[in-house]
């Protein structure tokens, strides 16, 4: 009982810190020129701690694309459980970043948060095995220890689609270390982080996209919420323009950008950086004139996915509620 | 300091705080219009715990299981650390910054070690569950050993007693009071202990407990199912808590006479 009256003191005391932010009538769009003074106040907040696939964020502070804006954002990392989309959603935090089965998750829970951007197209979201497993595909996944989040949209589509004989599903620990001891292990992944990091230690790796298997959300997407989107139309352009440059400038010149991450988190092995980026360019469609928006059909899919698999209810989220083309 | 007695308020007052506390938690929702994704309302948890109640009950049960495995666990060693260094001082002193480390270290980091060593479900629960509730048990217990009435240590001295029948006679008897303390305190962390320990170890297919629960809510951004499963870890904690106390006014009315 004690420990229920500390969370709800916590609670108001978050409560009230929060709600001291709150600065509805702050947000007159700045000119364009250089006066830091003069430019509107927004954050970013990350859904991890600062890497590749936050790269092109980054780069858009780094070259002043923000500024052009008439925007000052604050880029704020994340972690483990950082809850990005509730603070989105309540005002806190004026901008986040996020895979795209968070956003119609969120608006099921009535957190009403809407993207503006997908930096990347194809989801980089993947099942590492040892070759010397002869496992070729999910489908064959079979007679191994796998280590994933339980729970997550992901999780749970490869559970429904994959028949997993003879699996057992332990926990994800976020290391590799448990892979790395034994070849009868197979884990969730990163298609630009982990399978470095295995090769690096020494290991024989297979990469088992999970958009193999047909579950393809976008990944590192920009997005705010469904009030801040309505009020401030035009700095929700000014934002996702300024990332999508950011990210066009990232993905060819990610030089400049890496140091700075490897700077903010520097517990980031050497290498895994410049690996990331080579691993992300294909993932995009940044080469095209289309780069960062999104199509409906495949939030569609995606809504209906997430209802098959049970994470939502039939006709609870619109599908073109859960993204928005800034012009 | 004596014990409150076990009385009708033992219950009432209790219940009155559980009361004020819901409508504080109503309160908190009316005044500041907070969204049910940040703090959902009594309503809903309770909502949420009568629909799931029987997938709740077992995954408190499991958790349960391994929290009260963990505890004994660290019972049995903190006594038997504590006698060692109530032996002699060169060892205590030795030994207690050790004892230490184990209050301090990030389970986050040794998880993986105690995953390599004793593979992935139950086992590494219990051993994860040990490790966070066993100082409380150490402290408490040598505190307890070592501070003994000198009055009586000269009439056992005066009175040939070995160190054996001190130790069993004297030292023991008083010390079962901090014991009793210490075990109150690591009756707590055992919960915390076993649900860290499900979300680095368990929740293995089949051995599924509130850990898995929390962290599956805390995934699906589900708040109310995030609070139903902290309610019941809490529960499970007063359980824990409830029994030991029980059991410490029984011991303490064997062994050292009073109730």
């Amino acid at each position: 009982m004690k420990r229920m009256l500390l969370t709800c003191l916590l609670l108001i005391a978050v409560v009230a810190t929060g709600g001291c932010q709150g600065k509805d009538d702050t947000y007159h769009t700045g000119p364009r020129d250089n006066d830091p003074a003069a430019r509107t106040d927004v954050k970013l907040a990350l859904n991890w701690f600062p890497e590749a696939e936050h790269g092109g964020f980054y780069a858009a502070q780094l070259n002043g694309y923000f500024a052009e804006e008439g925007l000052n954002v604050q880029i704020i990392p994340g972690g483990p459980g950082s809850p990005v989309i509730q603070q989105v959603a309540r005002g806190t935090i004026e901008f986040g970043v996020a895979t795209a089965d968070q956003i119609p998750l969120g608006r099921a829970q009535g957190a009403n948060v809407v993207a503006t951007m997908a930096a990347i197209d194809q989801s980089p979201r993947c099942f590492l095995v040892h070759e010397e497993s002869g496992i070729n595909s999910l489908e064959e996944l079979q007679d191994v220890t796998l280590a994933m989040n339980s729970g997550r949209a992901f999780s749970e589509y490869l559970k429904k689609h994959v028949p997993l004989k003879n699996v057992r599903v332990v926990p994800y620990d976020g290391s590799i270390a448990a892979f790395l001891r034994d070849k009868k292990f197979a884990q969730q992944a990163y298609e630009f982080s982990e399978p470095f990091l295995a090769k690096q230690e020494g290991a024989n790796v297979r990469v088992l996209p999970i958009r193999a298997i047909g579950y393809n959300p976008y990944a590192s997407l920009l997005f705010t919420s469904d009030k801040f989107k309505n009020d401030h139309p035009e700095l929700v352009a000014k934002m996702t323009r300024a990332c999508r440059k950011g990210w066009q400038a990232y993905l060819s010149e990610p030089a400049k950008t890496n140091e700075h991450l490897q700077s903010l988190n520097p517990e980031l092995t050497p290498g895994v950086l410049e690996f990331g980026v080579q691993a992300i360019v294909p993932l995009t469609t940044v080469d095209q004139e289309d780069f960062g928006q999104m199509k409906l059909d495949r939030w569609k899919k995606l809504v209906e996915q997430l209802v098959d698999v049970g994470l939502i209810d039939q006709d609870a989220v619109k599908p073109e509620d859960c993204f928005f083309e800034a012009s | 300091m004596k014990e409150d007695r076990f009385s009708w308020k033992t219950i009432v007052l209790p219940l009155l705080v559980l009361v004020l506390t819901i409508a504080l938690w109503q309160a908190i929702i009316q005044v500041s219009g907070l969204e049910p994704y940040i703090l959902p309302g009594p309503r809903d948890v309770a909502q949420t715990m009568w629909q799931r109640g029987g997938s709740l009950l077992l995954y408190s049960l499991r958790t349960g299981m391994v929290a009260v495995s963990g505890f004994l666990i660290s019972v049995v060693l903190g006594v038997g650390v504590s006698l060692m260094f109530s032996q002699s001082s060169i060892i205590r002193q030795s030994g207690y910054p050790y004892a230490i480390f184990f209050q301090t270290v990030p389970i986050v980091a040794v998880a993986p070690l105690v995953i390599a060593i004793f593979g992935y479900g139950v086992l590494s629960v219990i051993v994860v569950t040990t490790m966070i509730s066993l100082f409380p048990i150490i402290t408490a217990t040598t505190t307890g050993l070592i501070t003994v009435d000198q009055g009586l240590l000269d009439l056992f001295r005066v009175n040939k007693a070995t160190r054996w029948q001190i130790l069993w006679k004297l030292q023991f008897p008083g010390a079962i009071r901090y014991l009793l303390t210490g075990m109150k305190t690591s009756a707590g962390l055992a919960v915390v202990g076993a649900i860290v320990g499900e979300f680095f170890a368990g929740h293995s297919s089949g051995h599924q407990g509130l850990g898995y629960f929390i962290l599956v809510s805390q995934n699906q951004i589900n708040t109310s199912s995030l609070f139903a499963g902290t309610i019941c870890s809490t529960l499970l904690g007063v359980v824990v808590f409830g029994t030991i106390s029980l059991l410490g006014r029984l011991l303490l009315w064997r062994w050292a006479g009073e109730g």
